[in-house]
């Protein structure tokens, strides 16, 4: 994985920069604000980002309107948040850019070194990865998208939530496999769900269904 | 003691020859001037203004008639502030004046200028310091006139003896003071008495002046209770940088190094098969997790980072931590202080916690939203109710909270519900605007 990292604490942008080396990732560039990211950004071109959400100059959310900008310029390239608190507001923002290819991990998590590498490389592939902090604040979360699904959309939806594949949908509601496509298309432009990595707006539109 | 006698007597009569003296005259003159003229103006507009308002008719032209008098009398005050610099009077600040939003409230506002009705009441007792200052002014220069005479009798009645010439009139500035002088010896008495009647209006005008200036910084100058505005805002305002950095030094600080520390510690669980050694080590990051969230609540309950984006996502994101529903509506057309952006977060934190905690609520509702410069945070649920502000209970710690900034709290809870909590915040800490 060819990586860049904006931190702008030293001694933890040039401690992932050694972890990830250790594991055989080249990190391309490792710099300390959102605008020196989003020029390395373009200029590397790289797998995946890992940034900060506070950096210089205001020191509130630059890190995460940098993420925003290169989800919309380049959406090849993954980014993980990396952050000292879950904010769900910036959750919110940051899934609204497209479900793929995003994570937002607690620095905490650097410490156990194997997951935090599968996560990068997951959001890397065009994966997600958030924190189980985020998936707590998501479930707590009420959300008039779910009001407007129709009884089946929520059969639909529940199936999902248990894991079943389409053909597995299908069975257990005895429709054909086109209705139940149709089914879930119409959920996720309910929960207004980009379409982008049919695998991840699965997850977003469970997450969802999982609300109190 | 006799040398302290002379010394006074010395400085009583050297008075007039001083600039001093001269400057309080010429202050005395211009203030004389602007202050009859001032309490001429100020009355003619304020009294058929407040006999018009008592009409039903009138009401309105008479309180703008009021509005335009307080107007007057602040610029009247800011030429006498400015006149008092003269004669070493210190530089007092004009007391700030208040705005605020939409006619009425404007006008409203400016009928409650406390600092406009104190300059309408220097106006006032200007009048009689005016009689005064005019007094000194007057004897100061028919004195002068009176020393002249026996000059005056050399250089224009050096007539042959025995011509016929009316009396020299000498004027002295007391009633029927009048001295009727027909010799060259004569205006020596004339001249005695101008001098003391220049002694007299130098010691008047001196005394006047300091009782002016004293007017001038009581009704002219910031009032004890806006100076106390002044710096409460300034505190309160400090206190939440203050809060803010301290929140932001941990996250750049302890945090970080917290995390650098689970980094290495991870890196080092990869380097070793030891079993003891990975035990400590898995001890270690526990202890490191544990502290990292410890420090997280703690920043959170300084200043939640999510307030640096503003008061909607502030309150979105503390619904969104609610295990009951919670809608938020925030119609906010500018942000509100910093300082109040704190006290209106966790104002509405406090008021979930509550109504999660003890109404048995299934649904809860957070607005938001500003009227006449005001900011209005209403928190309905549809709880049992019942709810009291008791001491000590966290209802009468937000009504606290609320009137450091002159705020308030009302709260509607019958048995049975709804619960309906107002707070109303100034938009800024300063007396609901600046």
């Amino acid at each position: 994985m060819r990586v860049v990292i904006a931190e702008d604490a030293a001694v933890l942008r040039e401690g992932l920069s050694r972890l990830l080396a250790d594991r055989g990732h080249e990190v391309c560039a490792a710099v300390e604000s959102g605008e020196a990211l989003l020029a390395a950004v373009a200029e590397q071109e790289p797998d995946v980002v890992i940034a900060d959400i506070r950096m210089p100059p205001t020191h509130t959310d630059e890190g995460l309107l940098a993420a925003l900008d290169i989800r919309r310029d380049y959406p090849f390239v993954g980014v993980l948040l990396f952050s000292q608190y879950i904010e769900t507001r910036y959750t919110a923002r940051l899934l609204k850019s497209g479900a793929g290819g995003v994570g937002y991990l607690l620095k905490d998590r650097v410490a156990n070194v194997a997951e935090f590498v599968s996560a990068l490389e997951r959001v890397a592939a065009g994966g997600t990865a958030l924190d189980p902090e985020v998936i707590a604040q998501l479930l707590r979360r009420p959300d008039p998208g779910l009001a407007s699904l129709t009884p089946r959309e929520r059969e639909v939806l529940g199936l999902m939530a248990e894991g079943r594949s389409n053909a597995g949908i299908a069975a257990a509601l005895v429709l054909s496999g086109g209705a139940v496509e149709k089914h879930i298309a119409s959920i996720f432009s309910k929960l207004a769900l980009e379409p982008q990595g049919a695998d991840n707006r699965r997850v977003l539109a469970v997450l969802r269904y999982l609300e109190p | 003691m006799m040398d302290r006698a002379w010394r006074m007597t010395v400085e009583v009569f050297r008075a007039p020859f001083t600039r001093r003296a001269w400057r309080e005259l010429a202050y005395c003159t211009l203030g004389a001037v602007t202050g009859a003229a001032g309490f001429v103006v100020v009355v003619a507009i304020l009294v058929p203004a407040l006999i018009i308002s008592a009409s039903i008719v009138g009401t309105v032209l008479g309180l703008l008639m009021v509005v335009f008098a307080l107007r007057f009398a602040r610029l009247l005050g800011e030429l006498h502030r400015r006149l008092s610099r003269m004669v070493g009077g210190e530089r007092i600040s004009a007391p700030p004046l208040q705005s605020a939003a939409g006619l009425l409230g404007r006008l409203d506002r400016r009928l409650r200028d406390r600092e406009g009705w104190r300059a309408v009441g220097y106006a006032e007792v200007k009048l009689p310091v005016a009689i005064v200052q005019w007094y000194a002014v007057v004897a100061t220069g028919i004195g002068l006139m009176d020393c002249s005479y026996p000059l005056v009798w050399l250089l224009f009645r050096n007539h042959p003896a025995g011509t016929r010439l009316s009396p020299l009139q000498a004027v002295v500035p007391v009633p029927y003071g009048h001295l009727a002088i027909s010799t060259w010896p004569g205006t020596f008495a004339a001249a005695l008495i101008g001098a003391a009647s220049v002694l007299a209006g130098v010691w008047l005008a001196r005394g006047i002046t300091v009782v002016d200036r004293r007017l001038v910084r009581a009704l002219l100058g910031p009032s004890r209770v806006s100076e106390l505005e002044r710096t409460r805002a300034l505190v309160v305002e400090d206190s939440a940088m203050t809060l803010r950095r301290v929140e932001r030094d941990l996250h750049d600080g302890a945090q970080v190094r917290l995390a650098a520390i689970a980094l290495n510690l991870g890196m080092a669980q990869e380097k070793t098969r030891d079993t003891t050694v990975l035990d400590l080590l898995h001890a270690a990051q526990t202890g490191v997790a544990e502290a990292l969230a410890d420090l997280r609540r703690i920043a959170r309950g300084i200043h939640p980072p999510v307030l640096d984006a503003g008061l909607a996502d502030a309150l979105a994101s503390l619904a969104a931590a609610s295990p009951v529903p919670v809608t938020v509506a925030v119609d906010l057309p500018a942000r509100p202080s910093p300082a109040i952006e704190g006290i209106a977060y966790f104002c509405v934190a406090e008021l979930l916690t509550n109504a999660i905690k003890h109404s048995a609520a299934s649904r809860i509702e957070i607005k938001s939203y500003t009227e006449r410069m005001w900011l209005l945070l209403r928190v309905t649920d549809d709880g049992r109710g019942g709810a009291e502000i008791t001491g000590g209970d966290g209802l009468a710690g937000l009504r606290e909270r609320a009137s450091t900034v002159d705020g308030s709290l009302r709260l509607s809870s019958p048995p049975g519900g709804p619960t309906v909590v107002e707070v109303e915040l100034p938009m800024s800490v300063y007396g609901g605007d600046r």
